[in-house]
């Protein structure tokens, strides 16, 4: 009884080991885990709103959807808030909640020149994944491109009703 | 030693060069035993290696064949075939591995006399079984012998639905794969070659694995549409990313939907609608194929990518 319970306390201090060693060996990188495990900016905004902008882009491959929306503050063109959704590997979940946080306080032309690379690097993935870190910068530059339709069909269609003001008082 | 290694490089030689005149006369003037070991062994790999310059070979170990006659100084051990390359000289009359064939009655001898003129076997006749020489009888792939039962070497020019028995088209019939792939399995098997030579325990496990494989994508349909395209040459770019709102926007309700899902039941609804949704894209995909309307195709083939995922993320989730 005396060697089982020797025993247990030999298998609780090779267990308390083994784990790390074996996530050192192989396996996601601890920065991925880490936005797996504690998920930043995930939510939604509200898609009509006129200073959203939503990024929807997808990996036929694997089948991977991302959503990655942006809050733009219209005077100064700075991004304020950022917010993602992915369904698919830890690897594109981790780009997106990066690609959210990177984005961040930024300005919309600088966020532009966030390249793939660079978060493949920041998350070290291997090749295999490096479309998931290409899946994070299309949403990027979706959404903005999304907030600048909405911008240019807003301003359209102001400057379509203020003629027909013009029309109707004159 | 000098002699007999130059005598080998140009025998190589001749038989690279496909001159079978020469190499003829090479062989007939040796008269060392250990040139013939040396010219048996050498004739092996090279038929290996050459293995459409079947007419050389025929007449060349055909000639060997007699100048063993002639030599009765040759230890009884050497072996020498005109089928196989295991029958043992002094038993070749009854050519025990090739089921009782005589040596009378192998047609070499009988083309013997056309072969030494010529240079080339056509390649364009029937595969011939690397171990006994025997012609592909039966109809079908040919991957392993009907008559010594070798396993032979993957031929990539055999696509997954020959192997089957199919015709290339994306609707098959179910039922007859299973029964098909086992029969494979049990001739292909690397279990039952436990026994034989490393080259051809490597051509069982390459064999048996293309036809695990071939089972695979044929029996399920996306894998199924993948590789009829892609043996119609259109290949489905996997890396590009693709902004289509609706079919995104759609897969994004679907997802959400099974992430909120908390009971079986609704569980089942979602299933039983998406699965639904692929069988239309399926269907659709069979049409625009006919029709070789690839680019609909790959679209089709990636809507049912996404529709399969989320089938697999129900199934987890169940």
């Amino acid at each position: 009884m005396l060697r089982a319970a020797g025993r247990r306390f030999l298998r609780l201090g090779l267990e308390h080991r083994a784990p790390t060693a074996a996530v050192a060996a192989r396996g996601y990188h601890e920065r991925v885990v880490d936005h797996y495990d504690n998920p930043r900016n995930v939510g939604s905004f509200d898609k009509n709103d006129p200073t959203v902008g939503t990024g929807l882009v997808g990996a036929p491959a694997c089948g991977d959807v991302m959503k990655l929306q942006i809050k733009v503050d219209d005077a100064t063109g700075k991004i304020v808030d950022a917010c993602f959704k992915t369904f698919g590997c830890g690897s594109a979940i981790a780009s997106s909640s990066v690609a959210t946080e990177w984005v961040k306080g930024k300005h919309m032309e600088e966020v532009l020149s966030i390249k793939n690379t660079e978060i493949a690097k920041h998350l070290s993935l291997p090749p295999v994944k490096l479309h998931c870190s290409m899946l994070a910068e299309d949403a990027i530059k979706a959404a903005v491109k999304d907030y600048e339709a909405k911008k240019a069909k807003l301003t359209a269609g102001n400057a379509e009703t203020t003629q027909t003001e013009k029309v109707a008082s004159a | 030693m000098l002699n007999m290694l130059s005598v080998f490089s140009v025998l190589r030689r001749q038989f690279l060069e496909n001159n079978c005149l020469n190499v003829f006369l090479i062989m007939r003037r040796s008269k060392n035993c250990s040139l013939f070991s040396l010219l048996r062994t050498s004739l092996k790999e090279l038929v290996y290696e050459n293995t459409t310059k079947r007419g050389l070979w025929l007449s060349a170990s055909s000639l060997v064949h007699e100048d063993l006659l002639l030599h009765p100084g040759i230890p009884s051990n050497f072996c020498i075939n005109t089928r196989s390359f295991s029958i043992p000289a002094k038993r070749f009359a009854r050519a025990s591995n090739c089921r009782g064939l005589d040596h009378h009655d192998f047609p070499e001898f009988r083309v013997l006399n056309r072969f030494l003129c010529s240079s080339e076997a056509g390649s364009g006749e029937l595969p011939r079984c690397w171990n006994c020489g025997g012609a592909a009888v039966s109809p079908g792939p040919f991957l392993a012998c009907g008559l010594c039962g070798s396993v032979q070497p993957v031929d990539q020019s055999i696509d997954f639905f020959q192997i089957f028995g199919l015709e290339r088209k994306y609707e098959i019939k179910d039922g007859n794969l299973e029964v098909k792939y086992k029969d494979w399995q049990k001739k292909l098997h690397p279990d039952l070659v436990h026994s034989k030579s490393e080259k051809e325990k490597m051509f069982a496990a390459e064999q048996s694995a293309r036809v695990i494989d071939a089972y695979r994508t044929l029996s399920k349909p996306l894998p199924r549409a993948i590789y009829l395209l892609k043996l119609e040459g259109v290949h489905v770019d996997e890396e590009k990313t693709i902004t289509d709102p609706d079919l995104l926007a759609e897969m994004m309700d679907i997802r959400e939907a099974v992430e909120e899902a908390n009971d079986s039941h609704a569980l089942n609804q979602i299933q039983t609608q998406v699965e639904e949704k692929f069988e239309k894209c399926s269907r659709s995909f069979e049409q625009v194929f006919k029709m070789h309307d690839f680019d609909n195709a790959i679209a089709a083939i990636e809507r049912m990518r996404y529709y399969d995922r989320a089938l697999e993320e129900i199934t987890k989730k169940l």
